[in-house]
């Protein structure tokens, strides 16, 4: 745990080792499908040649979905660490307090309105913030905020999206209801674009790294931030924002796709240990590497039928979480 | 192939909602058609869609539309539909590109389509945009009542190049129910309750095309007036209205279970007088042409219950 030594060598073999990786599982991504493209003709296509075919699916198909998938997984695994420093609860995900209801209910409404898919992402962005706005001004109320309190409210108001999100189902079944199931399971078939996704994810790392050291004091607990001279409350406020406009952003590219945001920082802080300078760059690039791979899983593993990715990136991460949860008491 | 995956399942409601065709979001035109080769075919969500004589490729992304397809003599010129697409025989053999709610958009864009028949209400949105995008030629087809079902022959005929045909099972549909309304819709009106899914109780109401059925044989659909497409009365909704009729297309073609648990009310009408019955959902769910038979077993049905009530009443 090098907590106050500072990035060093390991940290850089750590993300040279994830880049890597994250390199090689997009190449998969754009390699495979249900259609069998030979190598060579996938590699042709980047150097510009390649049949039509074979440019339509690698450059039209393939790769716009592979890079909102790496995007929307690294979104997904760094506002899962933040929120786990926010509310130093080991069981924080991104979606805890509350942010992926007020998404999917700003979703459902703008599809029940028969608003176009522009609208639609638009509305499921501005469910997420007004849910991160409630939680954060009820959580604050008197001035008194704990993480319990903030958990506690986030978990209750995400019980009220909730129950909205069923009421608008049953009362309104409205066409697009299993393009709204497979969005609540998470799915990257419905992502139009990798452009806001790749933005935040980038913003948020840079602006995530220079609070590094005092995300690093916090996770130890607010009284010992303050006694270090970190201003806590400030602190607070920024990780919330962050960790919410993080999920906001992924939540509106491929809907609540489950697990990444909980599993991979955990993951990670079982082989990196908790250094944020670290985990929050490498939470990215698992993050991406998990759910990009998850995905060329679910377009391809019962082709013609698609799978929505939810169920994949269960599927593969819960064993691995599993072992390495049991091998780190040995 | 379906089988044996829990997702299928999860999704079997959704799809059959769909299917029904809740809540129709386009706005259909009653204007009588020209039929003109060359000119562009209005489709379903009013975009105009141009022929190009005779699309030898044509993908279907509805069981219901592979259905219209094979009834304007085009099924032959389907090279890939979707799952569940199981009528007439030939469908069933034909190559799938994933299901109507979740598209394998690689398989359709490798198999080169001339011409997309989709399902405007049922197929995903996003996937569908992304078709268009790689300019591939989308007409959108939504059924939504008889008329529909006939103007759909029509059109499809005018988009595929095979309009004398198409003419020919519009116009055998349109005699059908013609036939049908002539004889039926004048009978003593009856009360009848039309059972969608269970669980939840489902039930349509009159803008929806079974509920146009149910008015074409001269039954009252005692859930009509609700504001729901396809509405969801509790089981007490359904005792206080006490048709004289129950129908339902059940969970399979073949499973009239349904309709057993009804039986136990022994105060309904429906059920002292054994009025319990059973339409292979295929028959009358689906706005095809073969709605017309399904329609004509409705009749039928709710013609055999005029004949069990009392005799003054008949």
């Amino acid at each position: 745990m090098s907590l106050e030594t500072g990035p060093g060598f390991r940290s850089v073999v750590t993300l040279v080792v994830l880049a890597g990786s994250a390199a090689v599982a997009v190449l998969a991504s754009v390699m495979l499908g249900s259609v069998r493209l030979a190598p060579a003709e996938v590699l042709a296509v980047f150097s510009g040649h390649g049949s039509d075919l074979a440019r339509m699916l690698v450059l039209d198909l393939r790769l716009p979905r592979t890079l909102a998938a790496f995007a929307t997984g690294g979104l997904l695994a760094v506002a899962g660490a933040l929120m786990q420093v926010l509310l130093r609860n080991p069981l924080a995900d991104p979606y805890v307090l509350g942010i992926s209801g007020g998404a999917a209910v700003g979703a459902l409404l703008a599809m029940i309105a028969g608003l176009g898919l522009g609208w639609v992402s638009g509305s499921a962005f501005a469910g997420a913030m007004l849910s991160t706005l409630i939680v954060f001004g009820l959580a604050h109320g008197t001035g008194s905020w704990t993480p319990t309190r903030l958990l506690l409210t986030g978990v209750v108001v995400a019980a009220g999206w909730g129950a909205v999100i069923t009421f608008l189902l049953a009362v309104r079944p409205s066409p697009e209801l299993p393009g709204m199931l497979y969005w609540l399971m998470g799915d990257l078939a419905q992502a139009r674009g990798s452009g806001l996704p790749w933005l935040t994810l980038l913003v948020v790392v840079l602006l995530a790294l220079p609070l590094g050291r005092s995300l690093n004091v916090l996770a130890r607990g607010p009284m010992q931030a303050a006694v270090l001279g970190v201003s806590v409350y400030r602190l607070e406020w920024a990780v919330y924002l962050l960790a919410a406009v993080v999920t906001a952003a992924a939540v509106t590219t491929a809907g609540t796709v489950g697990f990444v945001g909980l599993i991979v920082p955990h993951m990670l802080r079982l082989v990196i240990g908790n250094d944020q300078r670290l985990l929050i760059p490498a939470a990215a690039l698992a993050g991406g590497i998990l759910l990009t791979l998850a995905d060329t899983v679910a377009r391809t593993v019962i082709a013609p039928q698609q799978l929505p990715v939810g169920v994949i990136t269960a599927m593969l991460g819960v064993p691995l979480f599993l072992f390495l949860l049991y091998r780190s008491r040995t | 192939m379906t089988r044996g995956i829990p997702l299928t399942n999860r999704l079997a409601l959704p799809l059959a909602l769909a299917a029904l065709g809740v809540l129709p979001w386009i706005g259909l035109s009653a204007e009588p058609e020209r039929i003109d080769p060359d000119a562009a075919v209005i489709d379903d969500r009013g975009r105009e869609v141009y022929g190009s004589g005779r699309p030898e490729r044509i993908i279907s992304l509805a069981p219901h539309l592979t259905e219209l397809l094979f009834a304007i003599g085009a099924g032959e010129r389907i090279i890939a539909t979707v799952e569940h697409a199981d009528h007439p025989a030939q469908a069933r053999s034909l190559p799938r590109i994933g299901s109507a709610v979740q598209l394998d958009l690689e398989r359709i864009v490798a198999l080169d389509p001339q011409l997309v028949i989709a399902w405007a209400s049922g197929n995903p949105r996003a996937q569908m945009e992304r078709l268009e995008a790689l300019g591939l030629k989308v007409y959108y087809s939504e059924p939504t009542d008889f008329a529909g079902i006939a103007r759909d022959l029509r059109r499809l005929g005018q988009i595929t190049g095979t309009m004398h045909s198409a003419e020919a099972a519009a116009a055998a549909f349109e005699r059908e129910i013609g036939d049908l309304r002539a004889r039926y819709s004048g009978r003593a009106p009856i009360t009848v309750f039309y059972q969608v899914w269970d669980p939840p109780l489902m039930t349509v109401n009159d803008r929806h095309l079974i509920g146009e059925a149910l008015q074409l044989c001269g039954g009252t659909n005692v859930f009509g007036d609700l504001k729901a497409l396809v509405p969801r009365p509790g089981r007490e909704a359904v005792l206080a209205a006490n048709p004289e009729v129950i129908v339902t297309g059940g969970p399979g073609e073949d499973r009239a279970d349904w309709l057993e648990p009804w039986r136990a009310w022994t105060g309904l009408t429906a059920v002292q007088r054994d009025n319990l019955f059973f339409i292979p959902p295929s028959l009358i769910q689906r706005p095809t042409p073969r709605i017309a038979e399904g329609t004509g077993l409705l009749c039928d049905a709710l013609e055999q219950a005029r004949l069990r009530r009392p005799e003054p009443d008949r």
